[in-house]
């Protein structure tokens, strides 16, 4: 068949076909776009906490905006080529327009694992504000020593000897009860965990025997409940049996079917007293008001004495004993309670024992107390008060140390130095009010991860901090990260010797919130990620395109070329509306 | 349309001319963003930075539209259809702009426990505190 109007414009549109279908198409995707920004417009607008300004690397950002921009010319130059029939050009640009694509998503890539990679921590402690101060960093790794408590373990360690070692952002728990839930038929994940954290070292056995009522010996009648519950028929799972998914599968079906018996007498009793309040008691209305009268009442105390005798009532919960008890390791993302002597898994297992010393082992990089401000201004506390009375600056190491502390002081120098600076200036140009240039919230409360670099490098002195700043200084100078700086290329490089990263344990109950820099973490990480991995998403596709006109478009060039020019055109306009969203995309996420 | 050879060929140089100043204009959106020295406004990032960040980016991405994607002449049906889409995307940002005017916001009630209060809000129906 042949399909109309693709190579030669229809007369009352003057366009071929396709291309009228990727401008409808573009439109949509324009709106797409369009609500997406509004999302991010709207998140920052209304946010509850410090936006993360400025977050980004931007050298990445930098060299994908001249690799799009690249591609959107080798793309057009394609088309020009097959216009001029030029087929080895074509193919030439065309390669080049797919190199870009790859080179585009491979630094992307490289971001988005940096971010993957990167841990931020919202601090809790008792304060003013309950601190709200936060930590970014790199997670150190750590294992258990044979007491069952967490030691560190350094890289190097680890590569030689990766058994047992985990990143050190872990609940520590040693157990010796589980109880499952088992009207929550999801235990096997957790279960499989638990069997193989366990080994061969430990026992875990089901305290009691599990029973439930069987139906048919019920209903048969002849037995009371007593003989019900100690006949063979009831038994599903014997005292002592050790814990499996196959007698978890068991238990929970024979709650569940126990339960579904249940319901139904239930319903059945519902039913009948609900015909019996309206036919006998000429009860009308039975809105839910009936349900607080004396004779609704009454009927039900007398229902639900003659239900107890036609339920299997199964219980819903089984308890496991461990022994000896065994020291098991967490993501605190599993855990959505947690307490001393009990924790609750997100399946709502119930695991009992003592929580054992979890701390966090955080390589931190940056420091941020704006939430901390923030939230020190609304309740009308000078923000410094409450920033002293932060984890961070309170907390001291093994060795009485606190190195947080020697950054911040070293900050304040470097303020300090700022704010005469900008003073300057604004003497200088007749600045006053409130057109004075004054430090931001950034400067004022954020320690960058290269100024934490400087500060060490200056052996945390303040006063050299401000000397290094200043003109007439001793000569030496603060590190700070330049644009084209590769040591903090997709953020701050940790592996890198030359740089200095002060080393913390965070002892669990401060750590409030935690989270690689994912959507978890806030609004903007989400819609970051939301935003350019619909556009990544975006340069697969149009990459996919490309690709078939240039590996398959040859028996069609020999053909019909202006079909194919056609074609390209097309793919080509896609290819600009990917990088016309990512010129906007660029400064919006990382330079403002 | 540039259809024939001649057209392209001047076309082409065109293309070349638009890339360098997509290449300047980038370059530009850093440097106000990063160097002190063009820092416009106040001191660090403000209003007038996101503007000024905005309009460059305007600029490139007409560039882009007009050149690249041939919007300097096209058919009436395409700026149609273009049109509606920008429109619409305008219009979901015009929304949000509008929102803040909405009186049941953050930090209205007497406590600014971030709930509604109807009683401040009856006295605030312009949202403005």
């Amino acid at each position: 068949m042949e399909i109309p109007f693709i190579v030669n414009a229809r007369k009352d549109t003057g366009l071929f076909n396709s291309k009228v279908g990727i401008w409808l198409f573009l439109a949509s995707e324009v709106t797409l776009f369009g609500g997406l920004f509004s999302g991010y417009l709207f998140l920052r607008l209304y946010a509850d906490y410090p936006w993360p300004e400025r977050a980004l690397p931007v050298l990445p950002g930098l060299i994908n905006t001249f690799i799009l921009i690249g591609s959107s010319v080798t793309v057009v130059f394609a088309w020009a080529a097959l216009k001029m029939r030029e087929w080895r050009k074509f193919q030439i640009y065309m390669w080049i327009t797919l190199i870009c694509a790859v080179l585009f998503l491979g630094l992307k890539g490289i971001e988005y694992n940096a971010k993957f990679h990167h841990q931020a921590v919202r601090l809790s402690s008792e304060g003013a504000v309950q601190d709200f101060g936060y930590l970014e960093g790199h997670v150190h790794y750590g294992k258990l020593d044979e007491n069952g408590q967490l030691v560190e373990v350094s890289k190097e360690e680890k590569k030689e000897n990766p058994e047992g070692v985990f990143s050190a952002n872990k609940i520590i728990f040693k157990a010796n009860e589980l109880t499952f839930a088992l009207k929550r038929p999801a235990h096997e994940a957790y279960v499989k965990e638990i069997l193989k954290q366990a080994g061969d070292q430990h026992t875990i056995s089901l305290v009691g025997d599990y029973r439930v009522i069987d139906e048919k010996e019920l209903h048969a009648g002849g037995k009371n409940r007593a003989q019900l519950e100690a006949s063979a028929a009831a038994l599903v799972v014997a005292d002592g049996a050790v814990l499996s998914i196959d007698d978890l599968d068991e238990m929970e079906e024979a709650f569940l079917q126990a339960r579904a018996h249940d319901k139904e007498i239930r319903t059945e009793f519902l039913r009948a007293s609900w015909s019996w309040i309206r036919d006998e008691k000429g009860i009308e209305d039975i809105s839910n008001l009936v349900i607080t009268t004396d004779l609704w009442k009454e009927r039900m105390a007398e229902d639900n004495e003659k239900i107890k005798n036609l339920m299997l009532s199964a219980p819903g919960t089984v308890r496991y004993k461990i022994e000896p008890p065994l020291t098991l390791v967490w993501r605190p993302d599993d855990i959505p309670k947690l307490a001393k002597t009990e924790l609750k898994l997100r399946d709502d297992t119930v695991v009992k024992g003592e929580l054992q010393p979890s701390p966090m082992l955080l390589g931190v990089d940056a420091i941020d107390f704006r939430h901390t401000a923030l939230r020190a201004e609304a309740e009308g506390i000078d923000p410094l008060e409450a920033i002293k009375q932060s984890w961070i600056l309170t907390h001291k190491n093994s060795q009485g140390e606190n190195e947080l502390k020697k950054a911040w002081i070293c900050h304040q120098a470097w303020l300090r130095h700022l704010t005469e600076k900008l003073d300057k200036t604004n003497e200088k140009k007749g600045l006053e009010g409130e057109d004075r240039l004054v430090p931001t919230e950034n400067d004022k409360y954020r320690i960058n991860w290269d100024q934490m670099v400087g500060y060490a490098r200056l052996d945390y002195d303040p006063e050299r901090v401000y000397q290094a700043l200043s003109d007439e200084g001793s000569g030496e100078k603060l590190y700070r990260a330049g644009l084209f700086d590769l040591g903090g290329f997709a953020g701050a490089d940790h592996s890198n010797k030359n740089y200095h990263f002060p080393h913390v344990e965070i002892p669990r109950e401060n750590v409030g919130f935690t989270s690689t820099f994912t959507p978890k973490w806030n609004t903007y990480y989400a819609i970051y990620f939301t935003i350019t991995g619909l556009h990544g998403l975006h340069v697969i596709g149009g990459a996919i395109v490309l690709g078939y006109y240039l590996f398959f478009g040859r028996k069609m060039y020999d053909s019909n070329p202006e079909w194919l020019a056609n074609r390209v055109e097309v793919g080509g306009l896609f290819w600009h509306f990917v990088d016309l969203v990512w010129i906007f995309l660029f400064p919006i996420l990382y330079l403002m | 349309m540039a259809d024939s050879v001649e057209e392209i060929k001047k076309a082409k140089k065109l293309y070349l001319v638009i890339f360098g100043a997509l290449l300047v204009g980038t370059v530009l959106t850093v440097a106000v963003a990063t160097i002190p020295f063009l820092d416009v406004g106040g001191h660090g990032f403000d209003a007038a930075d996101a503007v000024l960040g905005l309009i460059i980016a305007s600029v490139k991405a007409s560039l882009v539209m007009l050149i690249f994607m041939h919007l300097n002449h096209e058919k009436p049906l395409i700026y149609f259809f273009y049109g509606v889409g920008i429109v619409m995307a305008f219009f979901c940002m015009w929304l949000i702009g509008w929102s803040k005017s909405d009186p049941i916001q953050y930090g209205n009630s007497e406590k600014a426990d971030g709930f509604y209060n109807p009683e401040k809000a009856a006295t605030n129906v312009h949202g403005h505190d």
